[in-house]
C-alpha cells in the first residue's frame, strides 16, 4: 500500500485534498469534487492493497492446511514415575520412551534399544530407515548411532533415551533458523514490475512536472496547475494494473495447482518460467521411490523387466525351467506380505509390509505369476533364517506343492558373490550342471554388467532335499544349522533400481529444448545416479564424462582435457575439497552435471554456485535439511508426498505428486504467463496516452475539459480490467518450450518497444480517435472546433451564463457543464472501443490475429463484452448520476470511433506482417515488443 | 507525388543528355579532356563526402577506419529513418484527422446546429455583468466607482442604437414572427425608448448617479425557441421594503414577435428583447447588501425552477450601494 504506484496515488489524493481545503476556504462554489477524488484515489490505493494481500494471503492458506500439527504427546520419566507430557514441555536431562510409529519429541541420546530403528528421511534425505543402538560410532552426531533427531520417526522397535536438546536447539532446529537467515533475494517478477513501474512513475512525474511548470508560466493559477497536475498523475498510473497482475498470476496459479504444483508464493508462478537451471533430486522426483524388478538374470542371459508404474504383465520369456525355478525361489524366499483388505487394488499400487527390495520381489512375482499367497500357503514353511548383515542371505526350507515329490525345498537368496560361493552346481534350461570355472566366468559378466546400471543386485538358488535324510518329520532347527547350505544349485541373479517415473524422460528433453539445464543432485552411490541420469536423459546417450574418455582413450583421468567432456559426475567428496572458483568451472564447462553423495548441505553450495553464474535457480528437496537450500534458490520447490513440514515451508511451490514432470509444466506456464503479462501491461499501458492527451491539449490550448478525472477511473478500474485479466488465457503463440529461458538483465517485461509502441502509436492513434469523437459532440451541438480554442478560462467561469456558441446561441454555465460531461462520455466512449480493438491486437505480439485464432480465447470475449456492457451501464444507467460525470451518450457517437479502431488492427497486423516477414530488420529491431 | 517524381527524372535526363551534348560541343571546340567525362563513368565516381578511402595525400591511415564510419553513418541513418518513421506516420494521423474532421464538418449545416437538446430552455443574463461575481458595488456619488457599469451598459446598448436599426422591421406585437419560409430572416426592432429611464438617454448613468441603479435583464437566444403564454421578468427580493423594482418596458414583458431566433448567419441583425430593471433603492436601506431575483414567469415552456442550473429562467444578483 505504500511503494510504487501507491504513492503517486497518494500524492494524487493529497493534492486533491489542498486544493479542496484552499477552495473551501476560498467559498469556491464546488469544492467537493476534488474531496470526493481524494477519497476515491485513497480507496483505489486501499482496494488494491486489499486485494493483494487476500490473493496472498489465500495461496498462503493453502500451505497452512499442509503444516498442521498435532501437538505432540511425550511419555516421560520423571520422578520415578512415566508420565504423558506435551513434547514442548521437555527439558535437558528426561528421560523419554519411543516405540515405533512415535515421532521424537526431542534431540536424545539412546541408553536402551530394542530393534530401533528410524526414519530420517526428513532430516537427511535418506529413504532407508536406519537402525540405532547404544553404541557410539561416530565424532559426528549426525552419523553416530546412539542419537535420534527431533521430528524423526521410529519406524520399529523401541527405545529410551535422554533428553539433550529441545526446541531450537535441536539439530532441526538449527536448520530452521539457518534457514531462516538464508537471504531471500526479490523474485524475478517482482523485479520487472519493479522496472515497470519507475518507468511509468517516471513518465508520470516528467509529464506531470513539465506541464506544472508549463501551465504555471501560462499563467494559469497554482491550483488550477494544482488539479492539472492530479489529472495527469491520475490519467497516467494505470491503477488496476497491479490487481490486474495479482489475478492473472493467482490465475495461473490455480491452473498450476491443477497440474500438481501449488504456488505458495503467487510471484513465484513466473520465476519458474525464467528457470534456467533446476537442481533435482533423484529419489522420487525423478524416480518412483520404490524398488523396482529391472533385470534377470538365468540361463546365460540377461532378461530386461518391464520397470513402468503400472505394469501388468512381464513380456519376458518365461519358458525356461530354469525361470520356473527362480520364480519359486522368489515367491517363497520372501518375508514381505500384502496388508490385507487391498485385493481390488493394482498390484502396484498395493501397500506392502517389508523392506524395498522384498516388496519389490513380491510385487514382480505377484503381477508375473499371480497369487503369490495362495502359492506360500501351498508350499508351506518350515524353517526359515531372515536376512543379516553377517550372514548377508536369507534362507527358507518349504514342503512343496506336488502331492508326488515329498522332498523339502531349501531356497535362498542374498549377496550374488556369497550365494555363488556356496553353489557347487548351476541350472542351466532347467537341468543342473557343474558349476566350472567358464559358468562362474559368465556369472561375473553378468553381475558386473547389472552392477554398472546402477541396479541392486541378488542372488537365488535353492536345493532339494533328499528325501531319505530328511523325511517328513525332520525337525529343522535354524540355530544350529542341521541342514546342508552349501554345494547348493545356483538359479539366477535379480537387480532391483528405483526406475525412473515413465514421465520424466521426456520432460528432461523438453527442459532441454528450453535451455534449461537440468542438476542431478543426490545422495546416492555416483554408479546408481548415473545410471538414472543416463535413463531419463540427464546425461545424455552420446556425451561422457572424464572418467568415460579416460577409459575409451586409454589414459589416466588426469590427462584427458576436461573441458571436452560434456558431462561430469562430481562425488560429494569432491565437492568438500573443491574451491569456489572449480565448482564454478564445474558449473560453466559441463553442459550435463550429477551430482552424487552430496549432502543436503552440500546442495546450498551448489545453488549458491549456480546463482554466481547469473542463472535463475530452482531446488527441488524433501528433507528439512534442504530447507536452506530451497530457500536460497530462486524458487524451492518441495516435495508433497515426501516433503517435510520444514522444506514444503521453506519453499515457494510444492509439488503435490512429487514428480519432475509436474516441474516442467509449470515452466511452461510460468513462461506463458510472462508472455501474457507482456500483452496485459501494453493493453493496460495503450489508454494512458488517450487519458492523458486531453489533459496536455486542454492547458496548451484552452479547449474545454475533453475528460475527466473520473471518467478515467472508470475506464482504469472499470472497462479495462475484465479484458486485461483475460489475456492471461491467451495461448503461447509458438512453442515456448523451443526457446531459451530469458535472459534476465536483457528480455525484460517492459522494454522500450513495448512502451514506445503503446505510448507513441497506438496511444497517439486512440487519442486522435477520441479526439474526433469529442470534437463531433461539441460541433453537433452548436461549438465548432474553431470556437473552442482558448475558451477555457471564459467556459469554466460561473459568471458567465451567456456564453455564446458558433451559431449565437446563448448558454449557461450549467449547461456548458452538462455538455461538458456529455463530452467526457464521448470520449470514455471512444477510449473503450479502441480498447476492444486494443485488446484483439494484443492477442498476438508476432502472429497474425486469424494465425491465433480470434475465437481460441473464449474468454477475451468476455472481456469485450464486460467492457462493452460496462459501459452501456454507465453512460446510460448511470448516466442521470451528476456526481460520476456521465450522460446518456446519442448513439451516433458510439460508432465515430469505429474507423479508428479498425485502423488501429489494419496497422498492427501490417506490423507483425513486417516482423515476420523481415526478422532482425529495422522494423523488427523497433517494432516487436 | 509519384507522378512529379517521373516528370522530375525525365527533367534531370533530358538536361543530363543536354549537358553531355553541350559538353561534346565544348570539348570539340576547347579541346580539354579533363572536362569530359562522360556521364556514365561519373556516376561511378563516389560522391563527395563519402567515407570510400582515397589516397588524398597518401593519409590512407590517419583516416578512420572505414567500419567504424560506416558503423556511425549506419546509426545516423538508423536514427533518421526513425524521425522518418515518425513523421511520416504522425503526418498520416494529422491528416487522417483533419479528413475525418473535415467529413464531419461536411455533415454540418452552417445555419443551425445539428441538435439544440442541450439547450431546450434558456438562461437569463444581465448586463453589466461585474468580472468576478454578479455583485454590484457602488457609491452614488462617486462616479468612478459605477463608471464601468455605465460603459458596459452604453456599449451595450450600443447595438441597438437607432441608426443601427435602419433595416430592422416593426414587427407585430404579441406574435410570433414566423419566418421560416423567407429566404433572408428579418430583424425585428426593439426601441430604446422602451426602456424609459434605463435607455440611457435622459440619465446617461442609467440612475448610478441617483440611486436607482438600471439592470438590463436578457434572455439567452436560443435557435427556433418560441415562448408560450406571455412571458414577463419579475424581480423581487427576501429583503422587503429595502428596494423598489421598476420595470421597462412596463410589467417587464417580452414582447412574443422577437421569437423565434434563427442563428447568426441567418439572422444577423437579431436583437435580443430586453427587460429593464431600475432599482430604486430606499434611503435607509444603503450599505445593505440587497439581493435581488429575478425570474421569467408567464410562460409554461420557460423553465425557471431548475435544481442544478440556478440561471435557467432566472438569475440572482446582489447590489450594494453606499452614498
Amino acid at each position: 500500500m505504500v511503494g510504487g504506484f501507491s504513492i503517486l496515488l497518494w500524492i494524487g489524493a493529497a493534492f486533491s485534498w489542498i486544493s479542496f481545503g484552499i477552495q473551501f476556504a476560498q467559498g469556491a462554489e464546488s469544492p467537493f469534487d476534488n474531496l470526493y477524488l481524494g477519497v476515491v484515489l485513497a480507496l483505489v490505493v486501499i482496494l488494491t492493497g486489499i486485494f493483494a494481500y487476500y490473493q496472498e494471503a489465500k495461496s498462503t492458506n493453502i500451505m497452512a492446511s499442509f503444516s498442521k500439527m498435532i501437538p505432540q504427546q511425550a511419555l516421560v520419566i520423571r520422578d520415578a514415575e512415566k508420565k504423558e507430557l506435551p513434547a514442548d514441555q521437555l527439558v535437558v536431562g528426561d528421560i523419554v520412551e519411543i516405540k515405533g510409529g512415535d515421532r521424537i519429541p526431542a534431540d536424545i541420546r539412546l541408553i536402551f534399544t530394542q530393534g530401533c530403528k528410524v526414519d530420517n528421511s526428513s532430516l537427511t534425505g535418506e529413504s532407508e530407515p536406519q537402525s540405532r543402538s547404544c553404541d557410539f560410532t561416530h565424532e559426528n552426531p549426525l552419523e553416530t548411532r546412539n542419537i535420534a533427531f527431533y521430528s524423526t520417526t521410529c519406524v520399529e522397535g523401541t527405545a529410551t533415551g535422554i533428553v539433550i536438546n529441545t526446541g531450537d536447539r535441536t539439530i532441526i532446529g538449527r536448520i530452521a533458523s539457518l534457514a531462516s537467515g538464508v537471504g531471500n533475494g526479490k523474485t524475478p517478477i517482482a523485479i520487472e514490475i519493479e522496472h515497470f513501474v519507475y518507468l511509468v512513475a517516471g513518465v508520470a512525474i516528467s509529464i506531470g512536472v513539465l506541464f506544472f511548470i508549463i501551465s504555471v508560466s501560462m499563467r494559469y493559477k497554482i491550483l488550477d496547475s494544482i488539479i492539472f497536475l492530479i489529472g495527469i498523475i491520475v490519467a497516467n498510473v494505470p491503477e488496476g494494473l497491479l490487481a490486474t497482475v495479482t489475478v492473472s498470476l493467482s490465475l495461473t496459479a490455480k491452473r498450476m495447482a491443477k497440474k500438481n504444483c501449488l504456488v505458495k508464493n503467487l510471484e513465484a508462478v513466473e520465476t519458474l518460467g525464467s528457470t534456467s537451471i533446476i537442481c533435482s533430486d533423484k529419489t522420487g522426483t525423478l524416480t518412483q521411490n520404490r524398488m523396482t524388478v529391472a533385470h534377470l538374470w538365468f540361463d546365460d542371459q540377461i532378461y530386461s523387466a518391464d520397470t513402468s508404474e503400472d505394469q501388468t504383465t512381464q513380456p519376458f520369456d518365461q519358458s525356461s525351467q530354469t525361470w520356473t525355478a527362480l520364480s519359486k525361489i522368489v515367491t517363497l524366499c520372501n518375508r514381505a506380505e500384502f496388508r490385507p483388505g487391498q485385493e481390488n487394488l493394482p498390484v502396484m499400487k498395493r501397500v506392502v509390509v517389508g523392506d524395498a527390495s522384498e516388496t519389490a520381489l513380491l510385487k514382480f512375482a505377484e503381477v508375473v505369476l499371480g497369487d503369490v499367497m495362495d502359492i506360500r500357503a501351498r508350499n508351506k514353511k518350515v524353517a526359515e533364517i531372515p536376512f543379516n548383515s553377517t550372514n548377508k542371505f536369507q534362507l527358507s526350507i518349504h514342503e512343496t506343492d506336488d502331492r508326488n515329490d515329498k522332498r523339502f525345498l531349501l531356497v535362498m537368496k542374498g549377496a550374488p558373490e556369497r550365494i555363488l560361493e556356496r553353489c557347487s552346481t548351476i541350472m542351466i534350461n532347467g537341468k543342473e550342471e557343474p558349476l566350472d570355472s567358464e559358468k562362474a566366468e559368465a556369472f561375473q559378466t553378468a553381475y558386473m554388467e547389472l552392477g554398472g546400471m546402477g541396479e541392486r543386485v541378488l542372488g537365488f538358488c535353492h536345493l532339494y532335499l533328499p528325501e531319505n535324510e530328511f523325511p517328513d518329520t525332520y525337525p529343522f532347527d535354524t540355530d544350529s544349522m542341521n541342514f546342508p547350505t552349501s554345494n547348493l544349485c545356483f538359479v539366477g541373479l535379480l537387480s532391483m533400481i528405483d526406475p525412473p517415473r515413465s514421465t520424466v524422460p521426456d520432460a528432461v528433453s523438453k527442459c532441454r529444448s528450453a535451455g534449461i539445464k537440468v542438476i542431478m543432485v543426490t545422495g546416492d552411490h555416483p554408479i546408481t545416479a548415473k545410471a538414472i541420469a543416463k535413463s531419463v536423459g540427464i546425461i545424455s546417450a552420446t556425451s561422457e564424462t572424464v572418467e568415460d574418455m579416460a577409459k575409451r582413450l586409454n589414459v589416466p583421468v588426469e590427462r584427458v582435457d576436461r573441458r571436452q567432456a560434456t558431462a561430469a559426475v562430481v562425488n560429494g567428496m569432491e565437492l568438500k575439497d573443491m574451491s569456489l572458483q572449480q565448482l564454478d568451472e564445474v558449473l560453466c564447462n559441463h553442459s550435463e552435471i550429477v551430482f552424487a553423495r552430496t549432502s543436503p548441505q552440500q546442495k546450498l553450495i551448489i545453488v549458491e554456485g549456480c546463482q554466481r553464474q547469473g542463472a535463475v535457480v530452482a531446488v527441488t528437496g524433501d528433507g528439512v535439511n534442504d530447507s536452506p537450500a530451497l530457500k536460497k534458490a530462486d524458487i524451492g520447490i518441495a516435495m508433497g508426498i515426501a516433503g517435510s513440514d520444514a522444506a514444503k515451508n521453506a519453499a515457494d511451490m510444492v509439488l503435490l505428486d512429487d514428480n519432475f514432470a509436474s516441474i516442467v509444466t509449470g515452466v511452461e506456464e510460468g513462461r506463458l504467463i510472462f508472455d501474457n503479462l507482456k500483452k496485459t501491461i501494453a493493453y493496460t499501458l495503450t489508454k494512458n496516452i488517450a487519458e492523458l492527451c486531453p489533459f496536455l491539449i486542454y492547458i496548451i490550448a484552452s479547449i474545454p475539459m475533453p475528460i475527466g478525472t473520473i471518467t478515467i477511473l472508470f475506464i482504469d478500474l472499470g472497462t479495462d480490467i475484465i479484458p486485461s485479466v483475460a489475456l492471461a488465457y491467451e495461448k503461447a503463440e509458438s512453442d515456448i518450450m523451443n526457446r531459451r529461458p530469458r535472459n534476465k538483465s536483457k528480455d525484460r517485461l517492459v522494454n522500450e518497444q513495448l512502451a514506445v509502441y503503446s505510448y507513441l502509436h497506438i496511444g497517439i492513434m486512440q487519442s486522435v480517435g477520441a479526439f474526433v469523437t469529442y470534437f463531433t459532440v461539441y460541433a453537433e451541438q452548436g461549438f465548432l472546433p474553431t470556437t473552442l480554442l482558448g475558451v477555457r478560462v471564459n467556459w469554466e467561469s460561473n459568471a458567465i451564463n451567456d456564453f455564446e456558441d458558433s451559431y449565437g446561441q446563448e448558454w449557461t454555465k450549467y449547461q456548458r457543464t452538462y455538455l461538458q460531461w456529455t463530452g467526457y462520455t464521448a470520449f470514455f466512449v471512444s477510449i473503450t472501443i479502441q480498447q476492444v480493438a486494443d485488446l484483439i491486437i494484443r492477442k498476438t505480439r508476432r502472429n497474425s490475429i486469424f494465425q491465433q485464432g480470434l475465437f481460441r480465447n473464449k474468454v477475451i470475449w468476455v472481456g469485450i463484452f464486460s467492457q462493452i456492457g460496462i459501459a452501456l451501464i454507465l453512460t446510460y444507467g448511470l448516466g442521470h448520476v451528476t456526481a460520476l460525470n456521465f450522460t446518456p451518450l446519442r448513439f451516433q457517437y458510439w460508432f465515430v470511433a469505429v474507423p479508428f479502431a479498425i485502423l488501429i488492427w489494419v496497422y498492427d497486423e501490417v506490423r507483425k506482417l513486417f516482423i515476420r516477414r523481415y526478422p532482425g530488420s529495422w522494423w523488427d529491431k523497433n517494432m516487436y515488443y | 507525388m509519384e507522378r512529379a517524381a517521373f516528370v522530375l527524372l525525365a527533367v534531370s535526363r533530358r538536361s543530363e543528355r543536354g549537358e553531355k551534348k553541350h559538353a561534346n560541343v565544348r570539348a570539340a571546340v576547347l579541346d580539354s579532356p579533363q572536362r569530359v567525362i562522360p556521364a556514365r563513368r561519373r556516376a561511378i565516381r563516389p560522391p563527395r563526402g563519402s567515407w570510400a578511402p582515397t589516397f588524398e595525400n597518401g593519409a590512407f591511415k590517419r583516416r578512420p577506419s572505414p567500419i567504424k564510419l560506416v558503423k556511425a553513418v549506419f546509426i545516423f541513418l538508423l536514427s533518421g529513418l526513425i524521425l522518418l518513421f515518425y513523421l511520416v506516420f504522425y503526418g498520416f494521423l494529422a491528416a487522417l484527422f483533419t479528413f475525418t474532421m473535415w467529413v464531419m464538418l461536411q455533415t454540418l449545416s452552417s445555419d443551425i446546429p445539428k441538435y439544440r437538446d442541450r439547450i431546450a430552455s434558456p438562461g437569463l443574463m444581465i448586463s453589466p455583468k461585474p468580472d468576478t461575481a454578479l455583485e454590484f458595488y457602488f457609491n452614488k456619488s462617486d462616479s468612478q466607482s459605477y463608471a464601468e457599469y455605465v460603459s458596459t451598459l452604453r456599449q451595450f446598448l450600443e447595438t441597438y442604437d437607432d441608426s443601427k436599426q435602419a433595416q430592422n422591421i416593426d414587427c407585430t406585437p404579441g406574435k410570433v414572427f414566423d419566418q421560416n419560409d423567407e429566404a433572408v430572416k428579418k430583424a425585428c426592432r426593439f426601441n430604446l425608448s422602451e426602456l424609459g429611464q434605463c435607455s440611457g438617454k435622459e440619465d446617461k448613468t442609467f440612475g448610478y448617479s441617483r440611486g436607482t441603479p438600471c439592470v438590463l435583464v436578457k434572455m439567452n437566444r436560443i435557435i427556433g425557441l418560441k415562448p408560450e403564454g406571455e412571458p414577463y421578468i419579475e424581480c423581487s427580493t427576501k429583503d422587503e421594503g429595502t428596494v423598489q423594482i421598476i420595470y421597462f418596458p412596463p410589467g417587464g414583458l417580452i414582447d412574443l414577435m422577437y421569437f423565434p431566433y434563427y442563428g447568426k448567419s441567418l439572422h444577423a441583425h437579431y436583437l435580443q428583447p430586453l427587460v429593464a430593471v431600475q432599482l430604486a433603492i430606499n434611503s435607509n436601506s444603503t450599505k445593505e447588501e440587497i439581493t435581488i431575483e429575478c425570474k421569467i414567469l408567464g410562460s409554461p415552456n420557460l423553465k425557471n425552477e431548475d435544481d442544478r442550473d440556478k440561471f435557467l429562467g432566472r438569475i440572482a444578483f446582489k447590489v450594494q450601494m453606499t452614498e
